[in-house]
């Protein structure tokens, strides 16, 4: 028996033959990711159920020294779960029960595998809420989320996936189980290491489970629209709002290419010529989402807003957000390869980098559509292209390399929410000191000293 | 019928979205089973960069057409569809068996015929047209009969008693329109008391009633296997014959599906094309009719009470009918109506899909069993004859005592 073969046989042992893919139809299936660029297909596709199979399967993979890309529901958008170097895809999709939910202590302790959206839902039948929510809810796995460190218009008010997670079960390359951190709020013990994993994208160990802090859910939501005919007036109340005290659960921004889309495709009425629209969301209990509303819709109006609209029910905010959603089908839609970027910035610089950014759009003649989570200062800049083009995928590289480097100029970041993974890793120099990069290095070693989880992502290879 | 683009897998986003809603993903999990994996693999070997192999035969088996996912596609694709043309490209480069088109090309004409071989052939023990690949419609009668799940005692003595090939509402009441039904194979040869029951209620409710001469297999499941030639013909003959009434009215969720589809069925400068548009304006389900006309359900007899709906994916998905049944239903005076969870959920039959793949077709049957138990309905109705057998060889299965009905048994009051 080849070695190839024996490897299969003793995967199929350990999960049984339905959890182990070799199909070349199955190896395709698991070659990608969000991205509209990157390729590579794995040699195996393992689907464990139980954290014991997944040491199980680390051992052998440290033992024949095989590379092991983990894999939630591949909704990335940075190329971080493709499987470079071949090897093992380890998909976690099947570990996908909700193993507590303390309501009494508002923690909750799932498998990696089950999906954002489904967490809610199941959440939502007790009255909490947990609030990291990347626009791929609907498919995103828990730990995709933890290893990308996840988060999304929420983020305004309620932060990021790390600001939840308290604690997690893991296995590290070669197979030992460990639990790290716990299930309190207040927990410091040694380095934070479950801090350490999270947003790692899958390059120190296989998370199997995360308990998680709750929230009550909020009593009420409101959902105000304000149109602009300037981005910088959208910017100016956005800084504005900021300012007054005001948190908003949400502030999300659209440029006007994606107003011109929406009005293509499902109209709401929106006019065409408008440069900017704000998204706000506010929530909590009814009198103070009432007071704030007034707040909010009075400072968009000072600030120069062309229109604003508190949507009058439910069914109108879905349909103000469900606009929101479109926007990035319309760029798919209209362009071969997207270059979605997701660099970050001060919130008060917001306004300096869309302009910047547009003027470097016209510059190299490569059209650039902004979606952006304009009360995190986090921006969407999505570069339309065709990678099939040589010239003009050139050129929208050099669009994506100026973006970086006027946010990290900002005094921002590349990436926000995306992580580094492969479509970033070139950038990483620009924005980590070497001395940085080499302890990353060094975590790495210790965590994994064969190189085998996920290797070839966040740094360039070399010195 | 098909926005430009829509059946391009080229342009999907890769969202994953279908991964939140497909039966099948949801299921085993595996990627290579849901749009997502299924168009990244169509496009690869429209690009030729993927065989057309055993494997890439198999993986567009692992699609119910259900059409679920299209409801969450923010890109605004029909993987549907785009898989039933990616087995047509296979289909065209593969010589389907002689029987297969012998008796696909004998179901545009004589139906009859077929459905007394296939009934005849169901009582001999062992016999087995299935072989693996099944034939569709009336040839799935057969696969159905011989794939564990079995017809309803009595499905062949409805050959004795004829569907009425016309009929009028009572004296008196006044004539809302000149309508045709188009009963479909199963309601035609082998449960025909559902086209009774129908052609009653419609009349009933003020319609003139045909029952046309002529028509075919509305070629649903032909199509869905990529035989577009085969199910080009039928669908022609069918648009010809309805052509001269005002109204047609299906009871089958499949079949209301193909003729509200057709057009999609051929290209745009095909004069079929214009000519399937206008059945498809004409087309509407039994439900749809009889809830506009503000029909008033007689008064139930012999059956459970307590009742729920179970939504198939030819009339939530592929018509977007889910109102007026259950509208119609709560109507019923005596019924108390229950909401089972997951109504919109497939039953797992999704076809030849639940018998080819009867691991997976048995979880969804399973979890469907469940729902309706949850719900403590006495009754499960619904408007497909193949969730129909599916339910009822569940409820088989699970030693659930519940009656499964077609909602025309409802609306045409106590058996005459």
């Amino acid at each position: 028996m080849n070695r190839f073969k024996s490897i299969i046989a003793g995967l199929s042992e350990i999960v049984g033959p339905s959890g182990v893919l070799t199909e070349s139809t199955d190896l395709v299936a698991y070659s990608y990711d969000g991205t509209s660029n990157w390729h590579a297909t794995p040699d195996v596709v393992v689907l464990p159920t139980t954290t014991e199979q997944v040491a199980a399967v680390m051992q052998l993979a440290y033992d024949q020294e095989i590379p092991v890309t983990v894999r939630g529901a591949g909704t990335n958008l940075s190329g971080g779960s493709i499987p470079v170097e071949g090897g093992i895809v380890l998909c976690m999709t099947r570990m996908d029960r909700i193993l507590d939910i303390d309501a009494a202590n508002f923690t909750a302790t799932v498998e990696v595998g089950v999906v954002l959206n489904k967490f809610n839902q199941a959440l939502a039948r007790q009255n909490l809420f947990f609030p990291p929510d990347p626009q791929s809810f609907l498919a995103a796995t828990i730990g995709g989320c933890a290893a990308e460190n996840s988060g999304g218009p929420y983020a305004v008010k309620y932060g990021i996936f790390k600001h939840y997670l308290l604690g997690m079960q893991i296995v590290l390359p070669g197979g030992r189980i460990l639990n790290l951190g716990g299930k309190t709020v207040k927990n410091v013990t040694g380095y934070d290491l479950t801090l350490l994993l999270c947003g790692s994208e899958g390059t120190l160990a296989v998370i199997t489970s995360v308990t998680l802090r709750l929230l009550p859910r909020p009593e009420t939501r409101q959902t105000i629209l304000a149109i602009f005919d300037e981005v910088t007036t959208a910017g100016g109340a956005v800084h504005r709002i900021r300012q007054s005290g005001l948190i908003p659960a949400k502030i999300e921004m659209i440029d006007n290419w994606i107003i011109r889309r929406i009005e293509e495709m499902s109209p709401l009425g929106l006019p065409r010529a408008a440069e900017a629209i704000l998204l706000f969301e506010l929530d909590g209990n009814s009198a103070a989402v009432e007071n704030e509303s007034r707040e909010v819709i009075r400072l968009c109006r000072e600030a120069d807003a062309v229109d604003v609209r508190p949507a009058k029910d439910a069914e109108e905010a879905e349909n103000f957000w469900a606009a929101r959603r479109a926007g990035f089908s319309a760029i798919w839609g209209n362009s071969p390869t997207v270059l979605a970027e997701d660099v970050t910035v001060p919130t008060d610089r917001m306004a300096e980098l869309i302009s910047t950014i547009q003027t470097i759009s016209r510059r190299h003649d490569v059209p650039v559509v902004m979606i952006g989570h304009a009360g995190d200062g986090n921006l969407h800049p999505c570069i339309l292209t065709d990678k099939k083009n040589a010239e003009h995928f050139h050129r929208a590289e050099q669009v994506a390399s100026e973006i970086f480097s006027t946010a990290l100029a900002l005094g921002g970041v590349i990436s926000g929410e995306h992580g580094i993974g492969l479509e970033k890793k070139k950038f990483l120099k620009l924005a980590m000191e070497p001395g940085a990069i080499e302890l990353l290095k060094s975590i790495k070693q210790v965590f994994d000293p064969k190189g085998l989880l996920n290797p070839g992502k966040i740094w360039e290879a070399g010195p | 019928m098909n926005p430009i683009g829509a059946i391009d897998p080229a342009r999907c986003m890769k969202c994953g979205f279908c991964m939140s809603v497909c039966p099948v993903y949801i299921h085993d999990r595996v990627e290579t089973h849901v749009a997502r994996g299924r168009n990244m693999l169509i496009k690869m070997v429209a690009e030729n960069r993927l065989p057309r192999d055993n494997a890439y035969r198999a993986s567009l088996t692992y699609c119910l057409l259900c059409r679920r996912c299209e409801s969450v596609c923010p890109a605004g694709l029909l993987p549907a569809e785009i898989t039933i043309h990616a087995r047509h490209d296979v289909v065209k480069k593969s010589r389907p068996s002689l029987l297969r088109r012998l008796v696909h090309r004998a179901m545009v004409g004589n139906r009859a015929v077929i459905a007394q071989l296939i009934g005849m052939a169901s009582v001999l023990p062992g016999v087995s047209v299935k072989n693996g690949k099944p034939m569709r419609h009336l040839a799935e009668a057969a696969s159905i009969l011989s794939g564990n799940l079995s017809l309803p005692s009595g499905a062949l003595r409805s050959f004795a008693r004829p569907i009425p090939r016309h009929a009028r509402p009572a004296a008196g009441v006044a004539v809302k329109g000149r309508i045709a039904i188009f009963p479909g194979c199963v309601f035609e040869f082998f449960m025909a008391e559902i086209a009774r029951d129908m052609i009653t209620a419609l009349a009933r409710a003020g319609f003139e009633v045909y029952f046309p001469q002529g028509l075919s297999c509305c070629g649903h499941a032909v199509y869905s296997d990529g035989e577009f030639k085969t199910a080009r013909l039928m669908a022609e003959r069918n648009i010809r014959v309805l052509s001269n009434f005002d109204r047609v009215v299906t009871g089958c969720a499949t079949c209301g599906s193909a003729l509200k589809g057709y057009a999609g069925w051929f290209e745009k400068n095909d004069p079929m094309h214009g000519l399937a548009a206008d059945l498809a304006r004409r087309s509407v389900d039994f439900t749809q009719l009889l809830h506009a006309a503000d029909f008033k359900p007689p008064e139930p007899a012999g059956i459970g009470r307590s009742v729920t709906y179970h939504d198939p994916c030819h009339m939530r998905w592929h018509q977007g009918i889910s109102e007026s049944p259950r509208r119609l239903l709560q109507s019923i005076s005596g019924i108390s109506y229950r909401e089972m969870e997951g109504a919109d959920a497939c039953c797992g039959l999704g076809g030849a899909f639940g018998l080819t793949h009867r691991q997976i077709g048995l979880r969804l049957l399973d979890e469907k069993m469940t729902a309706i138990r949850r719900s403590g309905a006495q009754t499960v109705v619904t408007a497909c004859p193949g969730c129909l057998l599916h339910l009822k060889a569940g409820a088989r299965r699970h030693h659930l005592p519940v009656q499964v009905l077609h909602i025309s048994r409802l609306m045409a009051g106590p058996n005459p």
